[in-house]
C-alpha cells in the first residue's frame, strides 16, 4: 500500500524541517485515529461478549433467575463441560450436524457445477432467463424461504403433495413430510437449503468457467480429447481454487444453519431436527441455560475450526502440487 | 464455429435440448416464488381446495389485509429504524477504518485485516450467548438501540472489507496529483476520492442494509421483552398464532411484503455484488 504522506514529502526538494516533522507525526497517528471507532465498537460488542461467553462456560447461569440476577451466579469449574460432554444428545447432535452438512454441501456443489456448466452451452435468451430466476431465488430472505416452503410441504393443502399425487403417487395426497424427522430434515430442509444456496454457487462457478481460456480447451480438443476429458483435465484444474473456496463457504453456512430449520418447524423444532445451531438456541435461549449454551458455543467454534484446518491444509497441499 | 453443415445441425439440436433442460430447471427453481405470489391473490376457498389450481379462479386480495393485523405496521417501523440506524453508523465507522487499511501503511495493519476476516466467520448465535447477559446488565436489553448496536457486529466488518476493495481500486496517484495542485489531504479526499467512492458506498450500504433487514435470531432475543419486534420476527410470530397459523394466504402476503424491498434492491445492485465476489475469488 502506498503512503501518501511519505511520497508527497519525498517529492519536495527541500522540505522545511519543522513542517515535515508535523506531517509525519500526524501521518503516523492518523490511521490509528481512523481505526479507533471500529475497534472500540468491535471490542465492546464482539470481543467482550465472546470473553463473557467463555466465562459463562465455567459458571452456572442455567436459569432465568440467574440471568436477571447475575449476583446469584457462581463459578463451577468444568462441571458444565462435564454434563454436556457426557450427554448423549450432544453427541447425537454433532453426528447429525456433520452428516447433514456433508449431504447439503455435496448436493449443492454437484448441482451447482452441473447448472454452471449448462449455462455455458445454452442460447443467450435461455441463459438470461435462468440467471434472472437464480437472482430472485438468491434475494429471498431465509426466514421468508422457510415460511414459504412450510406452506409448499403442508400436509393438508400443500402443493408438493398434490403435484406428486398428479404424477401418480396416489398415497401422497396427505403425506406428512415432517412426521419423520429423518425425512423432514434430510429431504425437506435439505431441499430448502440447497435451493437457497444454488444461486451464489452457480453464478460464482459460471463466472469462473467463463475465465477458462478458450484456446486451452480448443488445443485439448485438437489433440483429440473428448468433451468430458476437456472438462476433467482443463476446466476442473483451473477451477480448483474457486471450488475450494465455494465448498468451504458452503460448509460454514450449512454447518450453522438455523433460520430455515426454525421456520420450517414453526418455531418449535423437535429433537430429531436439532443440528448444532438449533440445539444451541434451544438450550441457551429457549430454556435460559446460558452456561450450557456457552459450552455448546465453544464446541461449535472448535468443530468449525477443525473443518477449517482441514480446508487450509488442503489449500497448502494443492499449493505444493503446483 | 463448425463449417460442416451436418455437425452444425447436430450442434443446433443439442443446444435446443440443453435449452429445454435449462428451462425445466428455471421452472422448478422459480416455482416456490410463483406459488408464494399466487397464494396471496387466491381466495380462502381456493386455498383449502383439495385440488389446488395453478392460476386463481378469481383474484382476491383479502390476504393482504389479514397480513396487516397483529401490529404489522409497528414492527415494520421498528425494522426501518433498526436497519437504517445500524447501516448509517457502520458506514461512517467502516469508511474510516477502510481508509486506514487501504491508504496507510502502519504497524498492526495486517493483524487488523486478519481479525476482520476471522470475525466474520464466528457464528452470530455463539456471540449472542455472551452478548445477552452483557446487554442485560445495561439498559440496552429489550431496546431498539440494543439491536442497532448488536447489528454493528456484522455490518462493520462487512463494510470495512468491501469498502477496502473499492478504495484500493482508486489509484493513490489521483489524491497525490490533487495535493500537488495545492489541495490539503482532507480536500483531496473530499473532492477526488469521495466522488469516486460514492457508487461503492451506496452498494455496500445496500448490502449491509439487506443483511440487517434479514437478520432474525439477534432481533428475536434482544427484543424479547419489547412489544415491537422486527419484520422477520413478526413473520415467525404471525405464522404461529392460533388465528393465523393456518392462514397461509396472510402468511404469504406478509412474507411477500417484507421480502419485496430486499428483492427489489438486490436485483438492482446484484451486478456490483457479483463483480465484487469474483474479484475477491480471483485474489483469493
Amino acid at each position: 500500500m502506498s503512503v501518501i504522506e511519505n511520497r508527497a514529502s519525498r517529492r519536495k526538494v527541500q522540505p522545511p524541517p519543522p513542517r515535515k516533522r508535523a506531517v509525519t507525526v500526524r501521518g503516523r497517528s492518523l490511521p490509528y485515529l481512523f481505526l479507533a471507532p471500529a475497534t472500540v465498537v468491535l471490542v465492546t460488542m464482539l470481543g467482550y461478549p465472546l470473553v463473557r461467553m467463555v466465562m459463562l462456560a465455567f459458571q452456572n447461569m442455567n436459569n432465568y433467575r440467574k440471568f436477571v440476577n447475575p449476583g446469584l451466579v457462581s463459578w463451577v469449574g468444568l462441571d458444565t463441560f462435564d454434563s454436556i460432554l457426557k450427554d448423549s444428545v450432544f453427541w447425537e447432535v454433532v453426528r447429525r450436524t456433520f452428516v447433514w452438512t456433508a449431504l447439503n454441501v455435496a448436493l449443492s456443489m454437484v448441482l451447482a457445477m452441473a447448472i454452471a456448466a449448462l449455462l455455458g452451452r445454452i442460447s443467450s435468451w435461455a441463459r438470461i432467463t435462468l440467471i434472472t430466476v437464480l437472482l430472485f431465488v438468491w434475494s429471498m430472505p431465509t426466514i421468508v424461504t422457510g415460511t414459504v416452503f412450510r406452506w409448499l410441504f403442508d400436509n393438508a393443502y400443500g402443493v408438493i403433495d398434490y403435484i406428486l399425487y398428479l404424477c401418480g403417487g396416489k398415497g401422497m395426497l396427505h403425506h406428512d413430510w415432517f412426521a419423520d424427522p429423518k425425512q423432514g430434515l434430510y429431504v425437506v430442509v435439505t431441499s430448502v437449503v440447497v435451493w437457497g444456496a444454488l444461486p451464489f454457487l452457480v453464478l460464482a462457478l459460471h463466472a469462473g468457467m467463463t475465465q477458462v481460456p478458450t484456446e486451452l480447451k480448443e488445443a485439448a480438443r485438437v489433440d483429440g480429447a473428448s468433451t468430458l476429458q476437456v472438462y476433467r483435465n482443463v476446466t476442473l484444474p483451473i477451477l480448483r481454487p474457486l471450488l475450494l473456496i465455494t465448498t468451504a463457504l458452503s460448509f460454514i453456512w450449512d454447518f450453522q444453519c438455523f433460520n430455515q430449520i426454525w421456520t420450517m418447524r414453526n418455531g418449535a423444532p423437535e429433537q430429531g431436527y436439532w443440528t448444532i445451531g438449533v440445539y444451541l438456541f434451544e438450550q441457551a435461549f429457549d430454556r435460559n441455560r446460558y452456561s450450557d449454551g456457552a459450552v455448546i458455543s465453544l464446541a461449535m467454534i472448535v468443530l468449525m475450526l477443525l473443518l477449517l484446518v482441514f480446508y487450509i491444509r488442503q489449500m497448502l497441499k494443492i499449493g505444493d502440487q503446483k | 464455429m463448425s463449417a460442416h453443415p451436418r455437425t452444425s445441425r447436430r450442434h443446433r439440436g443439442l443446444t435446443a435440448f440443453w435449452n429445454t433442460v435449462a428451462m425445466l430447471i428455471a421452472v422448478v427453481l422459480a416455482f416456490p416464488i410463483y406459488w408464494m405470489v399466487l397464494t396471496t391473490v387466491k381466495s380462502n376457498k381456493d386455498l383449502i381446495s383439495q385440488h389446488p389450481t395453478f392460476w386463481p379462479s378469481h383474484f382476491d386480495f383479502s390476504s393482504y389485509s389479514s397480513a396487516m393485523e397483529d401490529n404489522f405496521g409497528g414492527n415494520l417501523l421498528n425494522t426501518l429504524v433498526i436497519t437504517l440506524g445500524s447501516v448509517a453508523i457502520s458506514l461512517v465507522v467502516g469508511l474510516l477504518a477502510a481508509l486506514a487499511v487501504a491508504r496507510f501503511d502502519f504497524r498492526g495493519r495486517k493483524p487488523f485485516i486478519v481479525a476482520i476476516l476471522v470475525v466474520q466467520m464466528v457464528p452470530l448465535l455463539t456471540i449472542l450467548v455472551g452478548l445477552l447477559p452483557v446487554l442485560n446488565a445495561t439498559n440496552l436489553y429489550g431496546s431498539v438501540l440494543g439491536v442497532i448496536a448488536a447489528y454493528l457486529i456484522f455490518t462493520i466488518p462487512f463494510i470495512i472489507w468491501t469498502l477496502r476493495t473499492y478504495i484500493v481500486g482508486i489509484p493513490a496517484e489521483l489524491d497525490e496529483a490533487a495535493m500537488v495542485d495545492g489541495c490539503t489531504k482532507a480536500q483531496a479526499f473530499r473532492r477526488v476520492v469521495l466522488p469516486l467512492l460514492t457508487p461503492g458506498l451506496v452498494s455496500t450500504g445496500v448490502f449491509a442494509w439487506i443483511q440487517a433487514w434479514n437478520e432474525f435470531v439477534m432481533a428475536r432475543q434482544i427484543l424479547a421483552p419489547a412489544d415491537n419486534k422486527t419484520a422477520m420476527v413478526w413473520l415467525t410470530f404471525f405464522s404461529s398464532t392460533p388465528t393465523h397459523g393456518a392462514d397461509y394466504g396472510g402468511q404469504m402476503a406478509g412474507a411477500l411484503i417484507i421480502a419485496a424491498p430486499v428483492i427489489i434492491l438486490f436485483t438492482i445492485f446484484q451486478s456490483r455484488l457479483s463483480t465484487g465476489l469474483t474479484a475477491g475469488a480471483v485474489k483469493g
